[in-house]
């Protein structure tokens, strides 16, 4: 840092003739650079396992260094952008949760998806997608979601108009049995999109089990 | 004339109908306790559940408050108290490959768990704090900012 206000400064005398004023221009520079980085706030970032116990990898970078982070509760530090990161350390667990509390009590539960299909050209729910619907029902209600998304979809055989009806016809069949289930309206947002986003491509004309649904997201 | 005129009225309609149709969207509140605040243009307003957020918004928490929040991409984020986080880039356009997360944390307390675009992208989500930078693929982590006023 200081070779950098130095290099600064060198260039500023040389680029002008010295006058006073050089002088308040290299004090507010060295006391801008001291700011920036002789007092910068450290920062400490922990890797914590996901909510399924898997664990990610984590780059914590500055102008010096790079540390990875690739355990549950790995952490490091890094007091300012130029020093290097601290070398990383695993964590007690239960001092994690201390220092994050607030934020970790904060945390919402991550959205839920779930992927409901149809007969060929049906609109009307087999008895095992009813049952897949109590499901989506205990994700609305554990999550007290006010934002469900609900998509419905075909396959490819038939016009594009035809499909964007029966992929709506599709949508509102679920959206009405959450409906009925107590789900306020409200916070149901249908779309369709007939053919046009399938999640297995094929040609134009193809039959296909898996487009035949309705995907419904809980957040 | 006439046909110029009906192209004038076209293009209007066209503006119209592009301003107002999608304001691009990064998320929404999901919970908040005590004092939370989301800072947009300067201006500050309590935050609460169900509330939209920007590009370029600020979460603020006060002494005693905190804020979860759910991004489009099914990422979820959360501020301890005493917090500040700009929403500096928010892009979830996975037709068009446009997949980008970054936030800046000036002070606080903030746990976040990656979503869509980690997974797509994996440099798309970055957190920047005053002495580091975080690159995450497809992870759940914590990240502690000492208040520079301390």
């Amino acid at each position: 840092m200081d070779k950098k206000v130095f290099f600064t400064a060198t260039l500023l005398s040389q680029t002008h003739k010295p006058l006073p004023r050089i002088r308040k221009v290299i004090l507010l520079l060295v006391l801008l650079g001291l700011l920036m980085f002789g007092c910068a706030p450290t920062t400490q970032v922990v890797l914590l396992p996901d909510p399924d116990g898997k664990v990610g990898i984590l780059e914590v970078s500055n102008v010096k260094g790079t540390q990875t982070l690739n355990q549950a509760w790995q952490a490091t530090e890094s007091a300012s952008m130029d020093r290097t990161p601290s070398k990383p350390e695993i964590l007690e667990e239960t001092k994690v949760r201390q220092v994050f509390q607030e934020a970790l009590a904060a945390e919402p539960i991550p959205p839920a998806s779930f992927i409901i299909y149809f007969r060929m050209d049906r609109a009307t729910l087999s008895p095992e997608s009813l049952s897949l619907l109590t499901k989506v029902m205990e994700a609305i209600q554990v999550r007290k979601s006010t934002d469900i998304i609900v998509s419905g979809h075909t396959d490819a055989v038939g016009s594009g108009e035809y499909n964007r009806r029966l992929s709506l016809r599709r949508a509102r069949a679920v959206a009405d049995i959450l409906v009925a289930g107590g789900i306020d309206r409200e916070n149901i947002h249908v779309t369709y999109h007939g053919k046009g986003n399938p999640l297995v491509p094929t040609p134009d004309g193809v039959p296909e089990p898996r487009n035949r649904r309705v995907e419904i997201t809980v957040r | 004339m006439r046909i110029s005129l009906i192209a004038i009225c076209l293009l209007f309609i066209c503006c119209i109908g592009t301003a107002t149709a999608e304001e691009p969207r990064a998320g929404f509140v999901k919970n908040v306790s005590g004092q939370a605040f989301i800072e947009r243009n300067k201006v500050m307003t309590s935050a609460k559940a169900k509330d939209r957020l920007m590009e370029n918004d600020v979460l603020v928490t006060g002494q005693s408050g905190s804020m979860g929040v759910i991004l489009q991409d099914n990422s979820v984020m959360s501020i301890g108290s005493n917090t500040r986080l700009v929403i500096s880039k928010f892009m979830f356009e996975p037709a068009d490959e446009k997949l980008s997360f970054v936030a800046q944390i000036k002070k606080g307390t903030v746990v976040y768990l990656t979503g869509l675009i980690a997974k797509l992208n994996h440099s798309g989500v970055k957190f920047e704090t005053p002495a580091a930078t975080c690159g995450i693929r497809g992870t759940h982590f914590a990240i502690k900012v000492e208040d520079p006023g301390n």
